[in-house]
């Protein structure tokens, strides 16, 4: 292992990955920690205006229906030789067979390794939409859908379409331990893994085959730091080059300081309150209402964003065009909420859980304190809150499962159109792939998202998530909080780092044009 | 001590008298004590002396300096937390939960200690070697360590490391009081008494237990110091008091997040923990000084 | 002397029995799943939950299951975490030398400080270094020793920036475990800029050896200083002094050894204070020691790691006080047994 301070990074993450393959999971922690490190897609988004650009396709075809599609591999492309695998042949049409099947068909031998469960594929349904991926030479793949899909290709190249190794898996089925498909990560990306634990690093090096010529540092060490006040010590101490999610008030220190870096940029996102409306009596749509009347939002966006973030009334953020200006949200009034509270029967000195989710994100930087704040609010209507909080993956299977009763959590689009708002956070398909927190399933509202998707035609689309937004309303299954600023803080001498506003992290224009040395 | 003599008699102060007598002679040990009291009059009165509702959040209050900066108010003696709360009623209720319950488990251990330690001791047949053995072993594992054990068993919360606490100091009253009861057990007076018809009981009452005070106070401020470090510690690795209660060690490891702009948060509960500590280590040591100085004259 | 030896190889046998024993209930009295308790796995079907029980033996009685869990112990099959499915054994191995060197440099700082301090301040008492030494002897032993470490970061780290705040080593540098102990095995590694790395470890060793260190400090001080006192008052050493010895042949001749020989023992319990000590600071350090290790498995409930995690701790400061005890009879057979120090 080559040391050299000039080519190396430390990144202070803010939490473990849930997997090394973002196919078995959606939160953008496994994303940052894989997607753009280990791995390549068929297709890449272009950071700077959001194309799609070639990526381990080197070109592609549409059929005239838009039923067909046909990619041409790129050769010669070389999976990592690491301390655990070393590749017999190149990358080929077998590998992109393997990685689309392995969600696509629950049939697959791997389908059920690492769980059976593809949340974001799954919550968009796209197992049902592909006929089938055919091989029509080594170099050449075929894939047919059932209806015309204009974002197939974009899902193609979000962070989740990730290219495996078929040669990699079938030696790990053969030896009996396919689990390390997910552990032991084996793409074709810049970086290769070394090796991770739990709570302290995962450590990277580059990868010197990759197909783009290699630039950016030799060696990637994530240095999982779970307290925001830590990762900014270590920001300033210089133990860390880079940071994820600087604390909302130390960013104007940030600014002040000349040997750090501010990075922000507006973020397609939302931080809510989901009720879990499978369980009573929360399944009454008059208690959640009653819920949301009794916290006052404002508040909560000054105390806990620190005015870094807009109110949210829906799910979109004015950014989108499916924003709308004039839609309704509760305001506070504590007086009506426990009105409401009476008439559905709930009981004075009723006792409910509010989970808050352990990491920071943009859409809620701090959700414990958030819990504080809104556990305050519920005392004054007469309802003694507990806040509950775990460790982040055991945290969102947890989730999954239900037993929450209501939890303080957000959303990070993908890519820009609202139904990547719409449709996993609150259809009903996206309840068991985990992306829906709050258990609502309304046939009303998944006919509407599904309605908004068959046309192209703008102005139709917004009259139809308008009216979903509605039905938002009246039924309350969360209360949206926040549409916040992303941001991401270096040392001065770091240039190169973006915010990747289409996923994970990438470092591969990181540089560093002088450090100070290690020895002095 | 100056009195009026009327009969011409030779003052002797009692030897609690004296031991104060001796102990008034130190000066630190006197501000030692007049801080302890401080404390004690903190723990009883919170309630009445803070200016605010520790746990009333005001938002458009986050983060205020401390009255003493440039752009301090009056209003909060330390400033705000981060979610507007006031710092100084914090801090108020705060030294209440953990020198109230560190009072509590040094009073507790000390009744079962001593009782255990009585009772091994004057009915000498029961005890084995081994016990007494594995209890000595025990004794020297630091209570933090066990109360960390039993916390893990037991779950967190203040009541559950209140009581792995007691349970980690009980050892050290109860090897001591059976020491000494069984060194005195062999003396003469406690012979006389037996002659006398005395029993068992009436024995360690009357007799070992008032020559037994002083060891116990010594002993007990120790125990009182480990407690309240052990309270806090606890607090501090979210182990022992949780949110709604607020206690030092949790004020502590809250103001972590905000280290950075707000570096008197983290400040001034550790100190309120190193004061009481002092205050009570000062106690303690000049307690023991004047216990010696009245022997060696 | 031998019925000494086999009594305390007796008590050490019966201490490492009896905690072996509490470790092997402790899954029955946490909550939640008692398979889960003690594999570290849920089971996802019937059959691996069948399969499971039969491996633990839980279909069979208690004792079995002791000794199927005692053969476990003692093949190092320690069963996985619950969190991270990772083998206990394995990450024991990694973390637990981790504390223990941090223990050792914090025992060498509190020594050669703390011991000869103790002597000065002893030998010259109630004069004013005596009385700085005791002054700061009393306050070193009331700090809060996280929030000591809290403002020597505040401090050395952010406001000076000569020193780093958390882990062993800078990340970037990939040392293997050889020994456990980082300054031995960048010793022993072959890596390229050895002597970085070396530096670069020291820095990190640092703010953590010396807020533990201090407080052991004081403590020692205080043992040896009251120690010393008693010692210099007794009729020997008036004897000497009427003799005409000079004060200094009088300490190295008779108050040295008489005063460091009784309180060997009580210095050597104190290393157990410094292992708690160390527990908390590993925490706030991000040290990957043990304490660390364990603080985080308790958040996490994770049952299997909580249980090893303890008995292992619990084992080493048992044994080392057993065998202190034990060596400090053999030196004084006079000696009363658990004698406890005098402040």
């Amino acid at each position: 292992m080559v040391y050299d301070s000039i080519d190396a990074l430390t990144y202070c993450s803010e939490s473990n990955p849930g997997s090394f393959n973002p196919q078995l999971d959606t939160s953008s922690t496994t994303a940052d920690a894989t997607a753009h490190q280990v791995y390549d897609r068929l297709l890449e988004f272009n950071p700077e205006n959001g194309r799609i650009i070639p990526g381990l396709a080197s070109s592609w075809l549409v059929s005239a229906d838009g039923l067909t599609y046909t990619f041409q591999l790129r050769r010669g492309v070389k999976f990592h030789t690491t301390h655990y695998f070393t590749p017999n042949r190149n990358f080929n049409a077998d590998d992109v067979i393997f990685s689309i099947d392995r969600w696509r068909s629950d049939k697959h031998p791997y389908h059920e390794i690492g769980g059976g469960v593809y949340p974001y594929f799954d919550s968009l349904g796209l197992y049902q939409k592909i006929k089938h991926v055919k091989r029509i030479n080594g170099y050449r793949v075929e894939i047919a859908l059932f209806a015309p899909d204009s974002s197939f290709l974009a899902n193609l190249a979000t962070d989740f379409a990730v290219i495996l190794s078929a040669e990699y898996a079938n030696l790990l089925m053969k030896d009996g331990r396919p689990s390390w498909l997910d552990k032991f990560p084996i793409g074709t990306g810049p970086y290769k893994f070394v090796n991770y634990r739990q709570n302290q690093f995962i450590r990277f090096i580059q990868n010197e085959e990759h197909f783009l010529p290699p630039s950016g540092p030799k060696q990637i060490v994530f240095d999982i730091t779970l307290r925001s006040s830590l990762r900014m010590a270590k920001l300033i101490t210089g133990e860390c080059d880079a940071i994820a999610f600087p604390s909302q008030s130390d960013l104007s220190v940030i600014e002040e300081r000349s040997d750090l870096k501010l990075l922000e940029k507006p973020g397609l996102n939302v931080g809510y309150w989901g009720f879990n409306t499978s369980k009573p009596p929360f399944d009454n749509p008059n208690v959640r209402q009653a819920l949301a009347l009794a916290v006052d939002k404002t508040s909560l966006i000054d105390a806990v964003y620190l005015g870094q973030a807009v109110r949210a009334k829906g799910l979109v953020p004015s950014a989108s065009w499916a924003y709308e200006s004039s839609g309704r949200e509760l305001g506070y009034n504590p007086v009506r909420a426990k009105e409401l509270l009476e008439q559905a029967g709930v009981p004075n000195n009723f006792s409910m859980d509010i989970w808050a989710m352990p990491v920071q994100r943009a859409y809620n930087p701090n959700a414990m304190k958030m819990a504080q704040l809104i556990k305050r609010y519920l005392a004054d209507i007469g309802i003694e809150a507990n806040i509950v909080t775990q460790d982040w993956n055991i945290f969102r299977q947890s989730l999954r499962s239900g037993i929450h009763d209501t939890v303080l959590i957000g959303w990070n689009a993908d890519n820009g159109d609202p139904d990547n708002f719409y449709r996993p956070l609150l259809s009903c398909e996206a309840i068991p792939s985990g992306t829906n927190r709050t258990m609502w399933c309304n046939p009303e509202y998944d006919a509407l998202v599904d309605q908004a998707l068959l046309t192209d035609v703008v102005e139709t689309r917004r009259q139809i998530y308008h009216q979903a937004n509605s039905l938002i309303f009246n039924e309350t299954p969360l209360m949206p909080i926040a549409h916040a600023f992303q941001y991401q803080a270096t040392r001065a001498e770091i240039s190169g780092l973006r915010i990747n506003p289409y996923g994970g992290i990438r470092f591969e224009n990181v540089s560093r044009t002088a450090k100070e040395n290690l020895n002095d | 001590m100056q009195r009026f003599n009327l009969y011409q008699e030779e003052y002797y102060p009692s030897p609690l008298m004296h031991v104060w007598l001796e102990f008034k002679r130190s000066h630190i040990a006197l501000v030692g004590f007049i801080l302890l009291l401080i404390f004690c009059g903190i723990a009883l009165l919170a309630p009445l002396i803070s200016p605010f509702d520790p746990n009333l959040q005001n938002t458009n209050a986050i983060l205020l300096p401390p009255s003493w900066e440039p752009n301090g108010t009056i209003n909060h003696l330390f400033g705000t937390d981060s979610l507007g709360r006031d710092v100084f009623s914090r801090l108020l209720f705060a030294c209440r939960t953990t020198f109230g319950s560190s009072i509590i488990i040094v009073f507790v251990s000390v009744i079962i200690g001593v009782g255990l330690g009585a009772l091994a001791g004057v009915l000498s047949g029961v005890r084995s070697s081994i016990v007494n053995h594995l209890l000595d072993s025990i004794m020297s594992i630091p209570t933090l360590l066990i109360a960390i054990v039993i916390v893990a068993i037991l779950g967190t919360g203040l009541f559950n490391s209140m009581m792995a606490i007691t349970l980690a100091l009980i050892p050290q009253f109860v090897h001591q009081t059976r020491t000494f009861v069984k060194k005195q057990l062999q003396k003469d007076y406690v012979l006389l008494d037996k002659l006398d018809g005395a029993g068992p009981t009436r024995i360690f009452f009357r007799s070992i237990l008032p020559g037994m005070v002083e060891l116990i106070v010594i002993q007990a401020t120790l125990a009182l110091s480990i407690a309240i470090i052990d309270v806090s510690a606890l607090g501090f690795l979210s182990l022992g008091a949780q949110d709604p209660n607020i206690e030092l060690g949790v004020v502590l490891s809250q103001s972590l997040d905000v280290a950075y702009v707000a570096p008197w948060l983290v400040f001034i509960p550790g100190l309120c923990i190193f004061l009481m500590v002092l205050s009570v280590n000062i106690v303690g040591e000049g307690f023991r000084s004047a216990l010696r100085n009245r022997l060696s004259r | 002397m031998i019925r000494l030896c086999i009594r305390y190889l007796n008590l050490i046998v019966l201490t490492i029995l009896a905690l072996i024993g509490l470790s092997f209930l402790l899954p029955f009295l946490f909550p939640g799943d008692l398979l889960t308790n003690i594999s570290g796995i849920t089971p996802d079907s019937n059959q691996q939950r069948e399969a499971l029980e039969r491996a633990f033996k839980l279909d069979k009685s208690l004792f079995s299951q002791f000794i199927h869990y005692l053969e476990n112990l003692f093949a190092g099959n320690w069963g996985v975490s619950n969190r991270t499915q990772l083998d206990l054994f394995d990450e024991i191995a990694l973390t637990f030398p981790a504390t223990i060197e941090l223990v050792v440099y914090a025992s060498v700082v509190s020594v050669t400080i703390g011991i000869p301090l103790g002597f000065i301040s002893g030998l010259k008492h109630h004069n004013p270094f005596d009385f700085s030494v005791v002054t700061f002897s009393i306050v070193a032993y009331s700090f809060p020793v996280f929030w000591l470490a809290l403002i020597f970061i505040t401090v050395f780290s952010l406001q000076l920036e000569w020193l780093p705040t958390s882990g062993r080593i800078d990340l970037l540098f990939e040392v293997p475990s050889v020994t456990g102990f980082i300054l031995v095995d960048i010793w022993l590694s072959d890596i390229p800029n050895k002597g970085y790395a070396f530096k670069d470890a020291l820095q990190h060793l640092i703010l953590p050896t010396i807020s533990v260190a201090i407080v052991t400090t004081a403590l020692f001080v205080r043992f040896v200083r009251r120690s010393i006192m008693d010692v210099m008052e007794k009729e020997y050493i008036i004897a000497a002094k009427s003799r005409g010895f000079t004060q200094r042949q009088i300490f190295f001749k008779h108050g040295l050894k008489n005063a460091i020989i009784p309180i060997l023992p009580i210095l050597a319990l104190q290393v157990s204070t410094l292992i708690t000590n160390v527990m908390i600071v590993e925490t706030i350090f991000s040290w990957p020691g043990i304490g660390k290790w364990l603080i985080e498995a308790i958040y996490q409930r994770d049952y299997p790691a909580i249980r090893m995690g303890m008995l292992i701790v619990s084992l080493f400061v048992m044994i080392l006080t057993i065998s202190t005890e034990f060596l400090t009879r053999a030196i004084d057979p006079a000696r009363e047994r658990g004698v406890n120090a005098t402040l």
